[in-house]
């Protein structure tokens, strides 16, 4: 387990490259001709819109897909990776946005996952196995002991427990998809100098974000990928925001911020007081106008999610009081929140905001069952009504490549999450909760996603946006509120609105110990 | 992606595609391939309109207890007591009728209605104590079956069967179709409708899709879930009765076989047309498949052990078409 493999050693040619790499599922040509080279110890950078392809050039080179044509070369070698597993004997590492762990295993365990074990006498050696591993993740800086389970432990955490069993393989290149999509701006900070330390150590990294400005700082070179094709390779002075912006999109995009202010009513749709729930949630309170859109912003797990869960009847707060349009409003549960008029759009767009197998038109109208049915005594689908509410939302929300019959797991990430935001669109909710609601969707797509929750807001409805992002709630938002640690300990509003501000009184709200 | 016999990612497309096809049609190509290979063998007795009646005439209980386990197994929960449950309630109609001289249509309507009562047992058990559905299940089936000794001391209801009962699946009173037929006729027209054609369907379809997802979208799983258990516990008393009817008696494990035949029946219908999803008419398919298999075994005379070997290589068959389509449509 030697943790420094050649240090310094200026070589030119590629640790990993893939020559002219062909991919189709079905009839949509995923991948055409691309090719990308690794030097060792390199962070190069892989961007791309949502669909651009980099999923499946990831899945080639880790073995979980076989491409139609090309090659893949690792140390001047022509390879056929056909398994993950001869993927990680290559020296490769795939670490992804969804860490997968074994729940109720211990941190060790969990890095040794599926590799061969020391032994005594027939008995896997754990002691022995924690003096190896120990300095690794020590220099990885993982702060939780090996022997605790690693349930509870945060994504950062396991981000650097991910980095440490790749070092523990003898990973010469990590493949990192989204590496900050979950983290804080202080926990990715940290990730990156543990980047930089792996790269000086000569291990490389293969970056994938859509945080442009994270690219930029940590890559040196960058692979842009379009419709599956490779773009550009950007590389020295130039190496701009604006060029990989260009190249994403293919051409320059108009920079309109949708911030279209001033559209709130007087009524308040809801009215939180003093709302509790241990241990994330402490005496929140605020109101929301309606045709109000009003971000909550802050760190990753301030509390945010846990109040959005309250307020959408998944869980019960322990004190406080809640007012829907006045009334007394304590849903016990996500239907009764609905038929309340509450419309939520959740975090995790594949695991709970969509049915992946069943149709884009099914999807939408899950939140509409009671406006495509005959009549109440009839409670039969009436196809007629059903075709007109999918193509009218279809259409508002210009979801690309569907037919209302495709299911809806083929379409990219954007369209997805378009599809879930256009459930409500014709249910018209008088409260819409959004949890995330760009999070790893292309720019164009973001976009089109802000300018339509705009327009939900200006037909009256009431938005409430959580977003990690601090560019996204001054773009989005009239008025935002900051949490910490569980409580509201900021509010911003107009001119005020800024990601400075927004980052600052996030950190501000903070108590000494937990800020990195 | 698991490792499996046929891994697919190492297939050409055309393979793939060509699988996929496969996988979607195997069944339906089987049972037409099964229809033809008996009629040449046997074309006096198998390819005759008589015959025909005859076979749908058996399939429609295996049926109608196999289209409510299909609702259980849309909205991702198992049932394993739509057998046992089926001869309790066998008992029970003849009970009702012979002992207690209760007029033929409220036995019926007093049965289903318990059969609904073990669905509501199940579903509460499943979603309420969060129990697994296959503990659940099987726990209620074997009280069940405790109660079904307990009403008959394990004695058949024999004697003082009338004849009205009886008529009930041996009459012909439409068009003279048998009425089982009709029966399996309106169930599956029932089931079908409701599934694909109402909101509530809607919902049910969604639950097994994505459970999480239907809650947050304001469906109220658990009371789907407890749907779907309640419609299976309904079919299963009906297959029930209707078998008392048949066997014109009330027999404490009559009906037990059925679990097999419905879990083939279901998954076979799974792998029908829609990449291993469960589905009404591929339920019906998968039944015709079975209850064919069986009487086309039986004109040869095939013996008792061959019907059993059947049984159990279909059943593994139907899993594996269903997860092959499953695992096509995924990648």
């Amino acid at each position: 387990m030697d943790d420094a493999p050649q240090p310094g050693t200026p070589t030119a040619s590629p640790l990993v490259s893939v020559k002219a790499i062909s991919k189709a599922f079905g009839g949509a040509q995923a991948l055409r001709e691309v090719s990308l080279s690794i030097l060792p110890g390199e962070v190069h950078g892989l961007v791309g819109a949502n669909g651009a392809g980099k999923s499946t050039l990831i899945r080639i080179v880790a073995g979980l897909t076989q491409p139609d044509s090309g090659d893949v070369v690792i140390d001047g070698r022509r390879v056929t990776i056909n398994s993950p597993h001869l993927a990680n004997e290559l020296g490769m590492s795939f670490i992804h946005q969804e860490l997968a762990f074994v729940p109720g295993m211990t941190v060790l365990e969990n890095i040794m996952l599926g590799l061969p074990k020391k032994t005594r006498f027939g008995v896997v050696d754990w002691p022995a196995i924690a003096r190896d591993v120990a300095p690794i993740a020590k220099r990885v800086g993982v702060r939780a002991p090996l022997s605790v389970n690693v349930n509870g432990l945060s994504t950062a955490e396991n981000w650097l427990i991910s980095i440490t069993r790749a070092l523990v393989r003898n990973a010469r290149l990590i493949v990192m998809d989204e590496p900050t999509a979950a983290l804080s701006t202080a926990e990715s900070e940290r990730l990156f100098g543990i980047i930089r330390e792996l790269s000086r150590s000569g291990v490389a990294v293969l970056y994938v974000s859509h945080r442009l400005d994270e690219i930029l700082e940590l890559c040196r070179r960058v692979t842009v990928l379009r419709d599956g094709r490779m773009v550009v390779e950007l590389t020295g002075p130039a190496l701009t925001r604006q060029a990989l912006v260009e190249a994403i999109v293919g051409g320059a995009v108009e920079s309109q911020p949708n911030h279209a202010g001033a559209c709130a009513l007087d009524e308040i749709a809801i009215s939180v007081r003093g709302v509790s729930r241990a241990p994330k949630v402490k005496n929140v309170s605020f109101d929301l106008k309606k045709g109000e859109v009003l971000g909550l912003g802050g760190l990753v797990d301030a509390g945010r999610s846990e109040l959005a869960r309250m307020l959408f009847g998944a869980d019960r707060p322990d004190t406080g009081e809640m007012r829907l349009e006045g009334k007394r409003f304590a849903p016990r549960s996500p239907s009764q929140a609905v038929k309340a008029g509450i419309g939520f759009v959740p975090e995790e767009r594949r695991a709970e905001g969509l049915i992946l197998s069943k149709s884009v038109g099914l999807n939408l109208c899950l939140a509409n069952l009671n406006s495509i049915i005959v009549s109440p005594m009839l409670p039969l689908i009436s196809g007629r009504r059903r075709d007109a509410l999918v193509s009218r939302t279809i259409q508002a929300l210009a979801i690309k490549g569907a037919s209302a019959d495709a299911p809806v797991g083929r379409l990219s990430g954007g369209n997805q999450q378009k599809v879930v935001i256009g459930r409500w669109l014709q249910a018209e909710p008088k409260v819409l909760i959004l949890d995330e609601p760009t999070r790893g969707v292309d720019v164009g797509a973001r976009a089109e996603i802000h300018k339509l929750i705009r327009g939900l807001a200006r037909q009256g409805m009431a938005v409430l946006v959580i977003s990690s992002d601090p560019e996204e709630l001054p773009d989005l938002c009239d008025r935002a509120l900051i949490m910490a640690e569980g409580r509201i300990v900021g509010e911003l509003a107009g001119g005020a609105l800024t990601r400075h501000a927004i980052i600052s009184a996030s950190y501000a709200g903070i108590t000494e110990q937990s800020v990195a | 992606m698991s490792e499996g016999l046929i891994s697919t990612r190492r297939l050409t497309p055309a393979v793939k595609a060509g699988l996929a096809v496969f996988a979607r049609y195997a069944t339906i190509i089987g049972l037409a391939l099964m229809i033809v290979v008996f009629s040449i063998l046997s074309p006096d007795a198998f390819p005759t309109f008589s015959n025909f009646i005859n076979v749908l005439d058996q399939a429609s209980l295996a049926m109608i207890i196999s289209g409510g386990l299909t609702l259980a197994l849309i909205v991702g929960e198992m049932d394993l007591s739509v057998g046992y449950a089926a001869s309790l309630h066998g008992v029970l109609v003849t009970g009702l009728i012979v002992h207690d001289e209760l007029p033929i249509s409220l036995a019926m309507a007093i049965v289903i209605a318990l059969g609904a009562l073990v669905g509501a047992a199940n579903g509460l058990i499943v979603t309420k104590l969060r129990v697994n559905s296959v503990i659940a299940t099987l726990g209620v089936g074997t009280i069940i079956v405790g109660l079904a000794y307990a009403y008959s001391s394990g004695v058949p209801i024999v004697a003082g069967v009338p004849e009205a009962f009886l008529q009930l699946t041996l009459g012909r009173w439409f068009f003279g179709i048998p009425n089982p037929i009709i029966f399996m006729a309106l169930v599956v027209v029932t089931l079908w409708a409701l599934v694909e054609r109402t909101a509530i369907g809607q919902e049910i379809q969604a639950v097994g899709g994505n459970e999480a997802a239907a809650r947050m979208a304001g469906i109220s799983v658990d009371r789907i879930k407890v749907l779907g258990f309640v419609i299976s516990g309904m079919c299963a008393a009906l297959t029930g009765a209707l078998l008392a009817s048949r066997l014109g008696s009330g027999t404490t494990s009559a009906a037990d076989s059925y679990l097999l035949t419905a879990f083939a029946a279901v998954f076979l219908g799974s792998a029908t047309l829609r990449d291993g999803e469960f589905h009404v008419l591929g339920t019906l398919v998968g039944t015709l498949i079975i209850v064919f298999g069986f009487n086309g075994l039986n004109i040869f005379g095939a013996p008792t052990f061959s019907q059993y070997v059947f049984q159990g290589a279909i059943l593994i068959i139907a899993v594996g078409l269903s997860s092959l389509g499953r695992m096509l449509a995924e990648s």
